[in-house]
């Protein structure tokens, strides 16, 4: 099997005067070449830092890292011929430089021949809607042409692997699925390319990525293809149940014998709990704890198991509870 | 081979970038206005307050010619080190591609010294300008036939390297500070004081004075007044040659060299353990 990123007990604490952070809590990872591998995790799980140390920004507490064969600590140069790294959801890039003057000038340090590249940048700006920006300077583009134009100067360097941090974050429907489709078509062009990205969209990750790894405070909760994940939740039985706003009642479900797990959600003023039920009988339970709430029940459905219940189901809790705590 | 195209092809890239950047603010007026004179007005003020202090005394004319070729390659070293430390913070804090430019492959050496070479230019330049309009209008007793221009340019071209080496390590381990604003002029300042630009070194109490006995830019100073000023110059080291004063400045400036190297290399390392390269900074 041929391995284009991996990690041993990977760890990193970030320590300050008051407080140590564990950010990766013993990361083992193997990523094979031609594969388009998600990192899915909650805010502050730690996949972030696992992208910097992979790509020689940071160097890890203990622990082993290895990008293409190459050791991130000790043969950080060599790495770096192999790379490319995109963060999405910053405002980044030499405001007074033109864009087509920007992603030329990466590609002058990655040392590559400028008439090929000039080529080829304009290909990718046309192919991302950007050829009309192409002369404009960085500075007046919105947030999200910026970030497409990131993306186009991790992809013209041509690396081996390339790391996206989460490369759709802060984009409209349409920008994201630009770039993910960019992302396919760059993959499909070279079967040895390897892509790496983190994301917090499930459905990013299920559409995106032949295998995901779940990472929750710093490790590694589970690891598949998105069906084998999927796999994991089949026997549950999934119910989704709309209630009308009231006091807190997650805790009073996740406590109901045959909840195996409950993450919520607002939608529109409605509460969405999402329950994973070990057996259907668990269902009147959960009912009587509803009725006791005084809540309104406004629809239930079973449905089948998606991505993000397998995360529900191995992390304890839903994505987006996470964020707002 | 192939290697050193790909890093050239960088540094030209990176050449350009430092020019875009400083070309931007440095219109031809902001130019005139930061690099000619203010170092101009500086060296004025510097010769009238001198002139009110001796009173027009014998000899005045020496020391006005000590200081102005002081103040005027002084200010190569202020804008070109400044601008050189100040890159690496700059393109942290306010562009944010710092990370971008680290992980590429072009070599971080031959990243910040294309980056910096505009304004290392720019710096040059305001200095030869300083320094013609000075001898223009104080009459100094500098003469262009009778300067000894292969001594100027082998010294400077050590104490560009000196400068170099020293912005550069200075500009990483500024990557340590939240607020790097403004530490790049902290940094040429003192060097300012210990390089013998307005009075002699032996002025300074003696810790400094052994200090700047080991900077490069000490014994440049002085070739640079030897080969301006002739047997006119007012000499900083009456006991040494020139020649003694070149092998000083040539053992200096390796050294300066080496530990710069050695600063350069721990403080990219610290940089690597402590995340600092995309640190929040506050820009
Ligand atoms: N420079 C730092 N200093 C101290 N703690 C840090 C630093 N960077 C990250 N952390 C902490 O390490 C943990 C992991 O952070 P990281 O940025 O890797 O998470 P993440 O999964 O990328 O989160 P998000 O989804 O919000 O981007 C968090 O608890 C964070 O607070
Ligand atoms: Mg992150």
């Amino acid at each position: 099997m041929d391995i284009a990123v991996e990690t041993k007990a990977l760890r990193r604490v970030y320590r300050s005067r008051r407080q140590e952070v564990v950010a990766l809590d013993g990361i083992d990872l193997q990523v094979r070449r031609g594969e388009r591998f998600g990192v899915l995790g909650p805010n502050g799980a730690g996949k972030t830092t696992l992208i910097k140390i992979l790509v020689t920004l940071l160097l890890p507490s203990s622990g082993e890292a290895f990008v293409d064969g190459l050791d991130v600590i000790r043969q950080f140069r060599e790495v770096r011929h192999r790379i490319a790294m995109v963060s999405g959801g910053e405002n980044v890039g030499f405001g007074m430089l033109k864009v087509r003057e920007q992603l030329w000038m990466f590609s002058q340090f990655y040392g590559m021949p400028s008439a090929q590249v000039r080529r080829h940048i304009a290909e990718l700006l046309e192919r991302l809607g950007l050829s009309e920006a192409a002369d404009r300077r960085v500075s007046a583009l919105s947030s999200g042409m910026r970030q497409k134009m990131n993306l186009i100067r991790g992809l013209i360097t041509n690396p081996r692997i390339l790391f996206l941090d989460e490369p759709t974050v802060a984009l409209d429907v349409g920008a994201a699925r630009d770039v993910r489709d960019e992302v396919r078509r760059w993959m499909a062009e070279d079967p040895s390319r390897t892509v790496i990205l983190t994301t917090h969209y499930m459905m990013e990750a299920d559409e995106l990525c032949d295998r995901v790894a779940i990472v929750n405070r710093g490790r590694i909760v589970a690891q598949g293809t998105p069906a084998e994940l999927k796999q994991q939740v089949q026997q549950d039985a999934i119910v989704d149940l709309q209630l009308s706003p009231g006091n807190r009642l997650l805790d009073a479900l996740r406590a109901v014998d045959g909840v195996a797990a409950a993450s919520v959600s607002e939608q529109d003023g409605i509460d969405r709990f999402s329950l994973h039920l070990s057996s259907d009988a668990a269902l009147s339970g959960v009912m009587r704890v509803v009725e006791g709430s005084g809540r309104q029940i406004r629809g239930v459905q079973k449905r089948e198991p998606t991505l993000e219940d397998a995360f529900v189901k191995l992390v304890g809790r839903g994505m987006a509870e996470e964020e707002q705590a | 081979m192939s290697e050193a195209i790909a890093q050239w092809r960088g540094f030209k890239a990176a050449t350009r970038l430092g020019w875009k950047i400083s070309s931007n603010w440095t219109q031809p007026l902001i130019f005139v206005i930061y690099s000619v004179l203010r170092p101009l007005s500086a060296a004025f003020i510097l010769v009238i307050m001198y002139r009110v202090i001796s009173g027009g005394a014998p000899g005045t004319g020496a020391y006005l010619a000590f200081l102005v070729s002081g103040v005027a390659f002084w200010s190569f070293v202020q804008y070109g080190f400044a601008g050189l430390s100040n890159g690496i913070v700059e393109d942290r804090g306010e562009y944010k591609m710092l990370k971008y430019v680290y992980t590429s492959p072009a070599h971080f050496y031959v990243y910040l010294l294309g980056r910096g070479l505009a304004q290392l230019a720019s710096a040059a330049a305001s200095a030869v300008i300083v320094l013609v309009v000075a001898t223009v209008a104080l009459r100094l007793p500098i003469h262009p036939l009778g300067v000894n221009y292969p001594l100027l340019l082998s010294a400077s071209f050590l104490a560009l390297l000196a400068v170099i080496g020293m912005a550069m390590a200075y500009g990483l381990l500024l990557l340590q500070a939240v607020d790097a604003h403004g530490y790049g002029e902290l940094g040429s300042g003192v060097l300012y004081v210990i390089s013998g630009a307005i009075f002699p070194i032996t002025v300074l109490p003696g810790v400094l004075a052994t200090l700047a006995s080991l900077s490069p830019l000490v014994y440049w100073m002085e070739l640079i007044r030897r080969s301006l000023l002739g047997s006119q110059a007012i000499r900083m080291f009456p006991a040494l040659s020139d020649g003694d004063v070149m092998l000083r400045l040539v053992v200096t400036t390796v050294a300066t060299l080496l530990l710069a190297h050695l600063v350069f290399t721990w403080a990219d390392r610290q940089a690597r353990r402590k995340g600092l390269i995309d640190m929040e900074s506050n820009w």
